[in-house]
């Protein structure tokens, strides 16, 4: 049977134990909007008192609210739709530069070259009608350059772009070594390192917005953190991820320095994922169709071009100097020197006797417009083709967007009802401890009212 | 389900994000009538939108053709129709002259009016045009005829692309007119009566009566294809002009907003949204924060 001396210790251990649940709870409360907290619960146990059969209380510590299975889902879910983003994002500025709806592509300025060589046919011999053949085919080989190097100046910022993303990775893969190391540390020394491990899971959640990111939790404390199916960080060491240029100019991504391996075909998610995706399918695709059709473009009208005569007599110039291979048309086409600033060289007749009135060319010029390029398509229709292919792909990102998000939103709210704080839960373990405590001190004064009694007795 | 705080705030931004976006989207069409603004709004719209804006742009240009061709056109055919007229005018005269009651002098005062004719039918057969000499074929910079009634052009005609599925000529052959071979030379025809005329040959101006009635059906007929050339040009341009308003029509239904559907999606989505916040309002206050 305890003594009096025990119940006092008992009160005095139910009073350390629920001002220790009134702790936790109050730290609950304190962090109910921190990002990336984790709502603790007090771990409470009887302890036995010596050899005595009735125990007090003792709080052996805390513990995290989370499921690991739903952890690792969100890493997956937020990466996933940080790539679609970021894909969504750099598709739009593709978009843009063929937005004829918006006057922004080169629809006119295709449909310009050709009204200009019908307005030609009308009137061969009139300098301004010649003039304006210059100064439509100066504007399209000049618009053709704009949205040519646009896209190419969008492919070397996305390089760049994936560069500043893996020099992120790399950093949060640092700060996580170096939390892991820290985490196994406390855990050896059985400290609680509840905090430590929400700054990891905090930097897991911006880790997982730039790459695929996959845990595995070691029994030691610490997570083998894997990125792009590669191991980024192991105990307390941090393997650098790179990217570097392949041989046919898409993004490389490496794991490990010196050489390292490459591990681009396992890249799935995060902001690194959504900027490869862009860069290495979209903006190529687009930019191969767009030089396809300068340079369909350029070389059929050269060829009629040169097969008719300027009013100078002289046949086989070529209306655009245009690159010997389609790679990079649409950037190098430029208006031929052979006939700019000479009006005269524009070949509007057909042949020299039918100078200089002769529209017999002209007419064959304006007929390109309607005539299939190598493709089995017109000019306005390849265009049409180009700018329905890039609504195609954007409009199928932004939906990929929505449906990324709504995963994500899905499974944050799981976590959420998992790891999150409720104020309604608060406020119940609140006066849960609160009357506990006090029915504690309680027993305290019981303890003391008795024993004053038994002083009393005794000294009497 | 256990329902946190941060779920509860995260559920109404995302709900209030939602509707405010479909919102700002449909107010966006409702205000500007536009459905398709980018590509991406509608691919297969876009794509049409940008052919039918080619082919507008086609018709357009070809429209344009018209107009300016169309100048010349009407007047190659005012002067092939005055340069008949003279020749209505010769044979009057020639008729006139083949009376044997008129004496010498007057048929000579008759030559001397015919020779007058003949410089305005030089004038006609050189009439200039926008893009040149009218009847010089290709060679618009030098004069179709010289004094004599030399043909000095060429027999090439302007051609224009006006739509159709071979170029359009539309020029009007002055040899054609004037001095074909195997048919009339007008200026030959005029001169020979007034050489009749001047030295009072009666015989040679009988004999002149059928030539100038010849040269006066070759420029009736000349005159003739040059009405036919304009009236191609009006057929084209009447055809153009409604394949213009179909392209513009199906470019309206292709890229337009509905203004019914979108001012009644716009108001329901306005309606939705107050509801939103209204139930926003009353998530975010029953939250239990109050209750401490």
């Amino acid at each position: 049977m305890g003594s009096l001396n025990q119940l006092l210790y008992t009160a005095r251990d139910a009073l350390t134990a629920q001002s220790y649940g009134l702790s936790v709870t109050g730290q609950n409360i304190t962090n109910v909007n921190t990002p990336g907290y984790v709502k603790r619960d007090p771990l409470l146990e009887t302890r036995a008192l010596g050899t005595a059969t009735t125990g007090t209380v003792t709080a052996v510590g805390l513990r995290r609210a989370t499921d690991v299975y739903i952890e690792r889902r969100e890493l997956t879910a937020r990466g996933s739709a940080s790539a679609a983003s970021e894909h969504d994002k750099q598709l739009a500025s593709v978009e843009a530069l063929f937005n004829d709806l918006g006057a922004t592509g080169m629809g006119s300025a295709l449909d310009g070259l050709f009204s200009s060589f019908s307005a030609l046919a009308a009137n061969p011999n009139d300098p301004t009608a010649r003039g304006a053949v210059l100064g439509a085919a100066d504007a399209f080989a000049s618009r053709a350059n704009a949205i040519g190097d646009s896209l190419s100046d969008a492919k070397n910022e996305l390089f760049k772009a994936a560069q500043d993303t893996t020099a992120q990775i790399n950093e949060k893969a640092n700060s996580i070594a170096q939390l892991n190391r820290r985490i196994m540390a406390a855990e050896a020394q059985g400290e609680d390192a509840a905090d430590l491990k929400d700054q990891r899971n905090n930097l897991l959640l911006g880790l997982s917005t730039l790459v695929d990111v996959r845990t595995i939790p070691d029994d030691n404390g610490s997570l083998i953190v894997q990125a792009s199916g590669a191991t980024l960080v192991e105990g307390q060491d941090a393997r650098a991820l790179s990217v570097d240029l392949a041989t046919d100019g898409s993004l490389k991504i490496i794991s490990g320095k010196g050489g390292g391996t490459e591990v681009t075909q396992f890249l799935t998610g995060g902001t690194l994922a959504g900027i490869k995706e862009a860069r290495d399918v979209d903006l190529f695709n687009v930019s191969d169709k767009l030089d396809k059709l300068v340079f369909d473009v350029g070389n059929a009208v050269n060829a009629q071009h040169a097969a008719g005569f300027g009013t100078d007599g002289t046949t086989g110039r070529n209306l655009f100097d245009v690159p010997a291979v389609t790679l990079g048309a649409a950037r190098g086409i430029r208006l031929s020197s052979a006939v700019s600033g000479n009006p005269a060289a524009i070949a509007a007749a057909s042949t020299a006797t039918s100078l200089p009135g002769g529209s017999g060319n002209a007419v064959a010029l304006a007929d390109i417009f309607n005539t299939p390029l190598s493709g089995g398509r017109t000019a306005a229709e390849t265009y049409g083709d180009i700018v329905g292919d890039i609504g195609q792909r954007k409009a199928a990102v932004a939906q990929a967007v929505d449906t990324q998000n709504a995963i994500k939103e899905q499974v944050q709210a799981m976590r959420e009802s998992v790891s999150g704080v409720s104020l309604d839960e608060e406020m119940v373990s609140l006066t849960k401890y609160q009357r506990a405590y006090e029915a504690a001190g309680r027993v305290l004064t019981t303890v003391d009212e008795l024993l004053q009694d038994l002083i009393n007795r005794v000294g009497r | 389900m256990r329902v946190t705080e941060g779920m509860r705030y995260s559920q109404v931004l995302s709900n209030l994000a939602s509707i405010t976006s479909q919102h700002a989207e449909a107010s966006q069409q409702a205000s500007t009538g536009i459905r398709v603004g980018k590509p991406s709004d509608d691919p297969i719209a876009a794509a049409e939108l940008a052919r039918l804006r080619a082919s507008s742009s086609q018709t357009s240009a070809h429209l344009s053709t018209i107009d300016v061709v169309r100048g010349d056109a009407e007047l190659t055919e005012s002067t092939l129709s005055d340069a008949s007229d003279i020749f209505v005018r010769l044979k009057e005269i020639a008729l006139q002259a083949a009376n044997g009651n008129l004496n010498a002098e007057e048929r000579r005062t008759m030559g001397v009016e015919v020779s007058g004719m003949k410089d305005a039918l030089l004038t006609l057969g050189n009439a200039r045009g926008t893009r040149g000499y009218l009847f010089a074929g290709s060679q618009v910079t030098t004069p179709a005829f010289d004094q004599n009634g030399v043909f000095q052009g060429d027999d090439v005609a302007q051609v224009v692309p006006i739509g159709n599925s071979t170029p359009t000529a539309v020029s009007t052959s002055g040899q054609d007119a004037f001095v074909v071979a195997g048919g009339r030379d007008v200026f030959a025809d005029l001169e020979s009566l007034a050489t009749a005329l001047a030295s009072n040959d009666e015989t040679a101006i009988r004999g002149a009566i059928d030539a100038v009635d010849a040269s006066h059906a070759q420029l009736v007929n000349a005159r003739a294809r040059s009405g036919l050339i304009l009236s191609k040009l009006d057929a084209s341009q009447s055809v153009l002009s409604s394949l213009d308003t179909q392209q513009q029509k199906r470019a309206q239904e292709a890229g337009a907003a509905d203004p019914f559907e979108s001012y009644t999606r716009v108001t329901a989505l306005g309606q939705t949204l107050d509801r939103a916040i209204a139930v926003s309002r009353q998530l975010l206050d029953t939250g239990s924060g109050n209750r401490f």
